[in-house]
């Protein structure tokens, strides 16, 4: 009998439940599912509605096309420097962070500083600082009597992934000082009375226990590295010569340029399998080097 | 700590400091100065007098109210909404036991992994077919809820006792009421810091109105200043106005809650 009432009560409440999650549901299968569905089912389709079936005609097209393939070949060294950029610096902060310091919460705040600005402005003003020209950079350079750079034009990838650390390093440290501060002292100590010097103590106490932070900075960069769109469509427009054609930014101008939705949806999926698969053997080796105290 | 050491830290983080935050500060200097000192082949770090006419000029050269009304109403809307919906969905995964829950969570959960651009295509065709392509609703509905800030709500809900939520219940009061009266106020420190961050974020967010307007005064402040800037293309002391403008509610924010913020960027490393 008591069951029976039970089992009442929580057809009552599930009610409730379906009730409250009514918009959710919608939501997400308007604004996430429908949108995938469209977009593989574009992504078979060709011309200038695409709304003629072409199979896996873009999928191909999209394997065996040079300038995609270049796209997301720099995109890639792009995910790849910006990473592991991050987590040096940001390691690197945190460690100098994580002790007595007057004005840490002060350091801590600039340092976190342009995580905190829009692309818009952080292409701005970088395009502004380093343009050939009228950059205040060169200006300065010149002022002093040092030859000028034209670093946009010589090295124009190792200049975006310059500006994405530049904004993005801050969040990193965040992420790895609070870690830091929750590492009880007492392992550190043990280490010491074992005879374990600093190096030794950073390798094989520190680290270990920064390895979730590691692997979850690595995931989050690389996800957003492949992702880069601003940088390139504000600061370079995708050249010199497509020296920045980021993946995002080629995918952009096929579709909202060229105006093609058929082709630009396959690149898009296929970005997704890249994301997908890049997260899960992040996962699968990043595993291996977690400790548990 | 040695003295040396010890100097070399600071050394180091002054060094790092001043490379987050000189080009900022250059971008407020930029913005006061005249045409002719953002141009100068002598370089100008600080302008001679500060020309707050800039800021006015902004505004007669491009629709800037415009722009900051619609970050404003877009950003604001979204903030609201995911306050009024991420805490409520959190609450029912964390409190509620009916059929296929584990199954819903997970689907909403994986969203996680769909990045925005991948919705960008099918979104434009979807709202170009509806018509709501350069509307503020085109603008809000694709950022509704986030499901990480329902997994975020879902675990400050749980540690709630069931006890508090039987005893309203055998009390007579109402489901919304247990909600609104016993749940939300136990959570109000992470609601803070969902509202500044979703805030912030969306303030910030370039692609999707980039894509989804096509006047000009129905752009936001990034969207509209990346393309003024496009279009003046030397003008670069009215282009920092602008900068500054967009930056300065965000700055506000962060020195009025810097402790939300941090809070918040260490809950999206929460394991």
């Amino acid at each position: 009998m008591p069951k029976r009432r039970h089992s009442g009560l929580d057809a009552r409440y599930s009610r409730t439940a379906y009730l409250m999650l009514l918009p959710a549901i919608v939501f997400f299968v308007v604004f996430t599912y429908l949108p995938i569905g469209n977009l593989l089912t574009t992504s078979v389709h060709s011309g200038p509605q695409a709304n003629e079936f072409a199979g896996l005609g873009n999928y191909s097209r999209a394997v065996s096309d040079p300038a995609v393939r270049h796209a997301f070949v720099i995109t890639v060294i792009f995910a790849v420097a910006t990473t592991v950029g991050a987590l040096v610096l940001g390691l690197g902060l945190a460690l100098l962070l994580d002790r007595p310091l007057r004005g840490r919460v002060a350091f801590r705040a600039l340092l976190l500083v342009p995580y905190l600005t829009s692309v818009a402005i952080v292409g701005l003003l970088w395009r502004n600082i380093l343009d050939p020209e009228l950059g205040i950079l060169n200006r300065l350079l010149d002022a002093v009597g040092l030859p000028e750079q034209q670093w946009l034009v010589t090295s124009p990838l190792a200049t975006i992934i310059g500006v994405m650390l530049w904004q993005h390093a801050g969040y990193a440290m965040v992420l790895f000082l609070a870690d830091l501060q929750g590492i009880p002292d007492v392992y550190h100590e043990a280490a010491t009375i074992d005879g374990a010097g600093p190096v030794r103590r950073f390798r094989h106490v520190t680290l270990p226990l920064l390895a979730p932070t590691t692997l979850f900075v690595s995931i989050i960069s690389v996800i957003t590295g492949l992702q880069a769109f601003g940088q390139a469509y504000i600061i370079t427009d995708g050249g010199p010569a497509g020296a920045t054609d980021l993946y995002v930014f080629h995918v952009f101008n096929v579709a909202f340029e060229a105006r093609d939705f058929g082709y630009s949806s396959a690149l898009s999926f296929l970005l997704v399998v890249v994301i997908l698969a890049a997260t899960a053997v992040q996962l699968r080796y990043g595993r291996r080097g977690e400790v548990q105290y | 700590m040695g003295r040396i050491a010890r100097v070399l830290v600071y050394v180091t983080l002054l060094a790092a400091s001043a490379v987050t935050v000189l080009p900022l500060l250059y971008m407020v200097s930029l913005s006061l100065q005249t045409e002719a000192e953002s141009l100068s082949a002598s370089p100008v770090l600080v302008p001679r007098t500060p020309v707050w006419g800039n800021f006015v000029e902004l505004f007669e050269r491009a629709p800037f109210a415009d722009f900051i009304v619609n970050s404003a109403v877009v950003a604001g809307a979204i903030t609201l909404s995911h306050l009024v919906f991420d805490p409520l969905v959190g609450y029912v995964f964390a409190k509620f036991r009916f059929p296929f829950r584990d199954t819903l969570f997970v689907a909403v959960i994986a969203t996680m992994a769909i990045p925005f651009f991948v919705k960008m295509i099918p979104l434009y065709v979807m709202m170009s077919n509806i018509g709501w392509l350069n509307t503020y609703q085109g603008l809000i509905t694709p950022f509704l809820m986030d499901a990480f800030g329902i997994f975020l709500m879902r675990q400050f809900i749980q540690p709630i006792p069931d006890e508090l939520i039987h005893a309203a219940r055998v009390d007579g009061a109402s489901e919304f009421g247990i909600y609104w009266r016993i749940v939300l106020p136990q959570v109000r420190p992470a609601l803070a810091v969902l509202a500044v961050f979703t805030f912030v974020f969306q303030w910030n967010e370039f692609l999707w109105p980039l894509v989804a307007t096509t006047t000009e005064d129905m752009r936001t402040i990034p969207v509209g200043l990346t393309l003024f800037s496009q279009e003046y293309f030397t003008i670069w002391n009215l282009t920092a106005a602008g900068a500054v403008l967009l930056f300065l509610p965000t700055a506000l924010i962060f020195l009025a809650s810097q402790k939300f913020f941090v809070r918040g960027i260490t809950l999206t490393g929460m394991k």
